[in-house]
Formats: C-alpha cells, sequence, structure tokens
C-alpha cells in the first residue's frame, strides 16, 4: 500500500491522472471514505487523462454513469445499495469481466462482491480543510 | 410448427429458427460486445437466411432467466417488441432448461449451471436418457459448496454444462462428474427452441403481454456484502 497525500483538487485529479495511466482495461477501482473526500473528483481527473473530458458527475441518482474515453469507464454510486439483490439490479456483475474501467463509490457497501485484484482507494481528512490523504492498494504508480 | 427462439442471458447470444424437429438456420455469437448490439441483426439474419418472416412464426421464444440482469431483459424486451405486432405466443424458456438440451442423446444427470458470482450459482438438476429430458430439481441459486454435496451422490453420472460448469468441475472433478465439450457446454438458441417446442405442445405459452424475465433470489450470502464496522455514517444523502 502507498499514502499519498494532496492539498488542493486540482492535485488530486493530478493523482488520478497517474492510476489513470496506469489503466489497460478491466480494472475495479474501490473507493471508500466518507462524503466530500473528492471521490468525484479523482473520478474526474481519471476521465479527462483517460481523454474524456470534463464530464463526470454525481452518480448519486443514476447508479452508474457511462464515460467513453481511451477505455470506457463505468461510474458506480453504491451509496443506496444494500443487498445482493441491489446489487444485482445495478447491472454491477454484468461490467465485471469485460476490457471496461469501474469506479465505485462507496464501496463499502458492496465489499464481499468485490474482485480479489481491485484497485482500493482509502481517502481520509488531512490536517487541514483541504488535504486528503489517499491509501492507495492494488496499483504501483 | 416454425419458432423462432433466442438467447441473450449470458455473455454468449444467439438466435435460431426451429421447424417441426429440425433447426433451420442458427446464429451464435460469443463476444464482449454487447447484446443490443448483435441480438437484433441475429434475429434478422436467420428469417431473412431461411425464407422466413414474422407473420410465418407460430411462436417466439425466448430464454427468460436465470441470467444477467441486463441479458435478460434485453431477450425478453426483443421478444415482446417483435411478438406485439401480430399477437404472437411467446414461450418463457428456464435458460437451465434450455442449456439441458446439450446434453440430449447422452445418459445421466445434468448439472445445469450458471456463475452468480461470489461462489454463488444458477442450478437446476435433469435426468437425461435417450431424447428425453426430465426434470428433477426447480431452478434456483445456492452456494457451490451446498450444489457439491447435492451432487457428490451422482458420482460419475453427473454431467455439467453452462457458464459455471468449469468453476463447480474444480472441485467437482473428485467424485468424477464429467464436463460437457466447448461446443456443447453454453446455452443456445437452438436449445431455447426445442424447450419451448414441448411448451407449445403443452399449452404453456403466453401472450407477450405477459411474458416476464425471471430472476432468481440469490441466497443468504455466505459472505457479508457490506465491510463491517467501518461505515463512516457522517453525513447522509
Amino acid at each position: 500500500m502507498a499514502v499519498y497525500i494532496t492539498k488542493s483538487v486540482s492535485e488530486t485529479e493530478a493523482l488520478a491522472a497517474r492510476v489513470a495511466e496506469k489503466l489497460t482495461g478491466g480494472e475495479v477501482i474501490a473507493f471508500s471514505g466518507s462524503m466530500g473526500m473528492g471521490k468525484t473528483a479523482f473520478t474526474r481527473g481519471l476521465v479527462i487523462a483517460l481523454g474524456g473530458g470534463d464530464v463526470v458527475s454525481s452518480p448519486t441518482f443514476a447508479l452508474v454513469n457511462e464515460y467513453d474515453a481511451r477505455l470506457t469507464v463505468q461510474h458506480f454510486d453504491m451509496y443506496r445499495v444494500s443487498g445482493w439483490d441491489d446489487l444485482y439490479s445495478t447491472g454491477f456483475f454484468d461490467y465485471l469481466d469485460t476490457d471496461q474501467v469501474l469506479v465505485v463509490e462507496w464501496s463499502e457497501n458492496i465489499d464481499g462482491a468485490l474482485p480479489e485484484n481491485a484497485i482500493r482507494i482509502a481517502i481520509s481528512k488531512g490536517e487541514d480543510e483541504s488535504e486528503r490523504i489517499f491509501e492507495i492498494d492494488g496499483i504501483d504508480l | 410448427m416454425l419458432i423462432l427462439a433466442m438467447d441473450s442471458s449470458a455473455t454468449p447470444a444467439s438466435a435460431a429458427l426451429l421447424e417441426e424437429d429440425k433447426i433451420l438456420s442458427e446464429f451464435y455469437i460469443h463476444t464482449k460486445q454487447t447484446h443490443s448490439q448483435t441480438l437484433m441483426p441475429m434475429v434478422d439474419s436467420v428469417l431473412k437466411l431461411s425464407g422466413r418472416t414474422l407473420d410465418d412464426l407460430d411462436c417466439i421464444a425466448v430464454s427468460a432467466g436465470p441470467g444477467s440482469f441486463t441479458g435478460v431483459r434485453i431477450g425478453v424486451s426483443c421478444v415482446k417488441g417483435l411478438a406485439m405486432t401480430r399477437n404472437i405466443p411467446c414461450a418463457g424458456v428456464s435458460t437451465l432448461r434450455a442449456m439441458a438440451e446439450n446434453a440430449k442423446g447422452m445418459s445421466g444427470v445434468v448439472c445445469a449451471v450458471m456463475d452468480a458470482r461470489c461462489a454463488q450459482v444458477y442450478n437446476a438438476m435433469f435426468r437425461v436418457e435417450g431424447d428425453t429430458v426430465e426434470r428433477i430439481s426447480e431452478d434456483r441459486a445456492l452456494p457451490i459448496s451446498e450444489l457439491f454435496e447435492e451432487c457428490a451422490a451422482y458420482g460419475e453420472k453427473l454431467l455439467l454444462v453452462g457458464d459455471g460448469a468449469e468453476l463447480c468441475y474444480k472441485t467437482f472433478a473428485s467424485f468424477g462428474a464429467k464436463l460437457l465439450q466447448p461446443q456443447l457446454r453454453f446455452q443456445r438458441a437452438s436449445g431455447v427452441a426445442y424447450a419451448a417446442k414441448e411448451m407449445c405442445e403443452n399449452g404453456e405459452t403466453v401472450t407477450p403481454d405477459a411474458l416476464m424475465p425471471v430472476y432468481l433470489r440469490l441466497p443468504q450470502a455466505e459472505r457479508e456484502l457490506k465491510k463491517k464496522n467501518t461505515m463512516n455514517t457522517e453525513g447522509s444523502k
């Protein structure tokens, strides 16, 4: 596991760009961390770096957003998923084993369904308001 | 009797046309392309190349589940859309029953099994002998470990078919279970068609509006879905 500290939204996006560089398709990126930690900002930086443009929005209401880029990105919000049947009906399982990249917010809620090789990113608050600590597991930057 | 059948319940997709006992045409594709791109061109091809139209059909059949959430919905809505225009009777075939057709002509107990993820499977059991397929269990969802206990009693008579077959074979091989060859391992529209023919003969077809996808409830998962004790309850949406 590696730890990274960012001091602004643009630094978070830059960190995401470093992750994006390493992606080859088929990865599952699992975020954990409370509200306002920068999960959506990270995803925005990731999709921009993959050449998809500034198109990311929170999938809170859609459950999943799809972005076309160098690799197709499926952006899930599992905040409201509370059981296996719920998860099944998001279509999550249908996207596994494809060459698309799955980005999962609130992955705490589907921990038992994450593949073993998932890239896990835990985000927490740093010393001041704009500082964020990223603990990244499952990929070398 | 002319039956148009299609399957898009998992990764492969296919369409077939069955006339009496003969498959007139069949189109099968097993790639990562989405069914929404491949299914309708296949349906169009099997009809056109066989010189038939929708007006000639007595029944449209589909594997209505179990299977992938989106896959099953694509298949069922496709069939509903086509059948409604002419009020053609529909047959919602169990995906597991359809794949049991692949073992017809063999002798033994078919364990039709689809990967439901996280060490769980969709399964049904059938006895095959000559040209008969006899169902010996309902369609169900259960942990692989539980299925293992039940299947071990069949020993070498057990025939594994479906996209979960290879997964089960890893452990089931220990009691002599056999894995169907790759060309027979997956569900196909021709299997859906033959199973639908039986449903037509038994008066089990439905009107297009009554055709519904079938989802099996996953069993109480062996492992918890939610991560324990680490949910941050700060804030709410």
